[in-house]
């Protein structure tokens, strides 16, 4: 059961900055600076907290991961996006 | 108190406290992790990891203060690991604390107290009690253990009494017992434990329970246990001259200075390579350690070969495919069966999709299936398919559409090496993408895919592929290549004849590569246990059942087929 996630954050140390940018670039697609929408199972959701724990400082930094509902759900009709238009990555095997 | 089972020492090595806590728990899943070294991670798993990642942290000893302070003081060491001969355990103990020589482990556990009487479940009370015995082993006093359950930040005390330690002691002798079987214990029978066992998707405990009664004709309608874990997808690689490296959780694929395109290794389950593809050091360690198959073929498609982690522990397992390989008669048993399952899913994809299929060929292939359950020699059997396969291949035509004017994807039977027209190289370059598919599953299963039982195992042919890969060749490749060209997805442009053969362009490949994984991903209802799954988890459930059949846990190995 995947469900889609927003997940933003704000950290307040360049280099955790991207420390974190990376580790999010392994969980989901990179929408907007600190935005990544991400497509998770549950396992994924607790490794990319547990990645994320490990770099901010609890103080300092804030992450915000915000439940969008099950993928089957088509969240995107819950995103409206005014400008350039939000495109909701697919899943499918890349051939290159 | 008597010991039943064999004695501690001896051949046993030492049962982790963790581990009886599994054999409490169900003493299938203590087998599949202790004696066979299979292991999976879900969610809660990773999260206890996660959570006991302090506890686990090598205590940092203050020597000074040691010294200074008296002997008799308050104790509280952190993943303190204690061993006994003569009990025949071991044990990582999370923390203890204490006074003098009276102590108390501490276990810490991911998740909330349960309400029950004891206010833990019994499994862990065992561990903890194997901890218990530990201590006192070094001449502690012990009396009671204390579970600390972070997730509601609640400390549960459980007291040593008679009762579980009569309780523990006999669970040890049955641990002890079952490691010297074979076989892994019976599954659980519709236990609500299963759903959230990591290793339900391999132990399949409610299929193995169905398939192991007799029954007749009627449907189960059996509990959707199997872990999602067709969700990491494959990646390919077939540009000329590419890149592929590691960027942090990312595989990075560039031409030349340009980034073509990135793949997380969360989501990936292969790495495929066509051709001269360049692939760094830090790839292929990272992919190991993940245990993501990396494979290598030709630009043609051609299957060189693969870079896997280390070889699976199941042991016994292969022991049991070597024998059955060797038994003319058992191999026979199978083969027939692979042959007429291809027969009847080849017949059902012409009843389907063919405008007008004949009659005639619809009965001859219904007689051959029967021909090929009745052949007494894989000789015979051999002759049996091929007769099939020509009359289905005789009618393969039937089920294109009219092409574009212009195009010709004229067939008039199966042709290889090479294929001579678009359709032969297309159904060429899905079947052995199909035979790789296979052999990374059956590999990842624990199987030897070089060993097989109908096709024998020559010219470094993946023989257990090819066998496992029969019935599917009509579902999964021949049904893609009809997609493909039945709603125009590969067009005349895509292919270029040179010297009588047939090869597809790059751009061809690459669209024909995602119709078939289109299809992978495609949900169909099981024919035999009646949910809802991917064709890409219906591959691994059917190596898992192959292999539940080599090692007896059920009479036959059902044949997949779809109506």
């Amino acid at each position: 059961m995947r469900r889609h996630y927003l997940v933003t954050y704000d950290i307040c140390d360049a280099k955790r900055l991207r420390r974190v940018f990376k580790t999010m670039k392994g969980f989901g697609a990179h929408l907007q600076f600190s935005v990544f929408q991400c497509d998770l199972p549950d396992i994924d959701v607790v490794r990319m907290k547990a990645a994320l724990t490990e770099i901010i400082d609890q103080r300092e930094d804030q992450v915000l991961i915000i439940d969008l509902g099950p993928t089957e759900s088509h969240p995107i009709k819950r995103i409206e996006s005014m400008g350039i238009k939000a495109e909701w990555e697919e899943r499918r095997a890349r051939v290159m | 108190m008597e010991s039943q089972g064999p004695s501690p020492g001896g051949d046993i090595p030492l049962l982790p406290a963790r581990m009886v806590n599994e054999f409490t728990y169900c003493p299938r899943l203590a087998y599949f992790e202790w004696v066979d070294g299979e292991f999976a991670d879900n969610a809660e798993t990773t999260e206890g990891r996660f959570h006991h990642r302090r506890v686990d942290q090598a205590p940092v000893r203050k020597a000074k203060q040691a010294e200074e302070e008296p002997a008799e003081t308050t104790i509280h060491q952190r993943s303190v690991w204690l061993s006994s001969e003569r009990l025949g355990v071991t044990a990582k103990i999370d923390l203890v604390e204490g006074e003098g020589t009276a102590v108390v482990p501490v276990d810490y556990k991911r998740g909330k107290r349960p309400h029950t009487p004891q206010g833990a479940w019994e499994p862990e009370r065992v561990q903890l009690c194997v901890q218990g015995l530990l201590l006192r082993e070094q001449g502690f006093t012990c009396e009671r253990g204390v579970l600390y359950f972070i997730g509601s930040r609640e400390r549960v005390e459980v007291p040593f009494d008679e009762e579980l330690m009569a309780r523990t002691y006999e669970l040890l002798d049955g641990m002890r017992l079952m490691t010297q079987a074979t076989v892994a214990p019976a599954p659980l029978v519709d236990s609500p434990k299963c759903p959230r066992c990591s290793l339900v998707g391999l132990c399949l405990p409610d299929e193995v329970g169905w398939l192991r009664q007799p029954h007749e004709g009627e449907s189960p309608a059996l509990r959707k246990l199997i872990p999602s874990n067709d969700d990491a997808l494959p990646l390919y690689v077939q540009t000329p001259g590419a890149k592929v490296g590691k960027d942090g959780e990312c595989l990075k694929v560039k031409d030349h200075d340009e980034v073509i395109g990135e793949a997380r290794l969360v989501e990936t389950s292969q790495v495929v390579l066509y051709g001269a593809v360049q692939v760094s050091t830090q790839v292929v360690q990272e992919l190991c350690k993940r245990n993501i198959p990396l494979v290598y073929c030709s630009s043609g498609g051609w299957f060189y070969g693969m870079t896997t982690g280390l070889l699976h522990k199941h042991v016994e397992l292969r022991r049991r495919q070597y024998a059955v390989a060797t038994d003319r008669e058992r191999c026979l048993q199978l083969a027939r069966r692979f042959v007429q399952a291809k027969i009847a899913n080849c017949r059902t994809l012409l009843r389907r999709n063919h405008r007008a299929a004949p009659d005639t060929v619809l009965q001859e292939l219904k007689n051959d299936q029967a021909h090929a359950g009745a052949v007494e020699s894989l000789e015979s059997l051999l002759g049996v398919e091929g007769t099939a396969a020509r009359r289905y291949f005789s009618e393969f035509a039937g089920m294109l559409k009219e092409a574009e004017p212009g195009a010709r994807f004229d067939f008039e039977g199966r042709n290889r090496r090479p294929p001579r027209d678009p359709v032969n190289a297309m159904l060429s370059l899905l079947y052995s993408m199909l035979a790789r598919e296979w052999t990374v599953t059956l590999q990842s299963v624990g199987l030897d895919p070089y060993l097989g039982f109908y096709h024998q195992p020559r010219y470094g042919r993946p023989a257990l592929a090819l066998d496992m890969m029969e019935e599917f060749r009509p579902l999964i490749a021949d049904s893609a290549v009809l997609t493909a060209i039945n709603n125009g997805e590969i067009k005349q442009s895509d292919w270029f004849e040179r010297m009588g053969s047939v090869t597809l362009t790059p751009e061809g490949r690459r669209r024909l590569i995602e119709t078939y994984e289109r299809r992978m991903g495609q949900e169909i209802t099981h024919p035999v246990f009646g949910y809802q799954i991917s064709y890409r988890r219906v591959l691994e459930v059917q190596a898992r059942l192959l292999g539940r059949y080599l090692l007896g846990e059920i009479p036959e190995l059902p044949p997949f087929t779809t109506r």
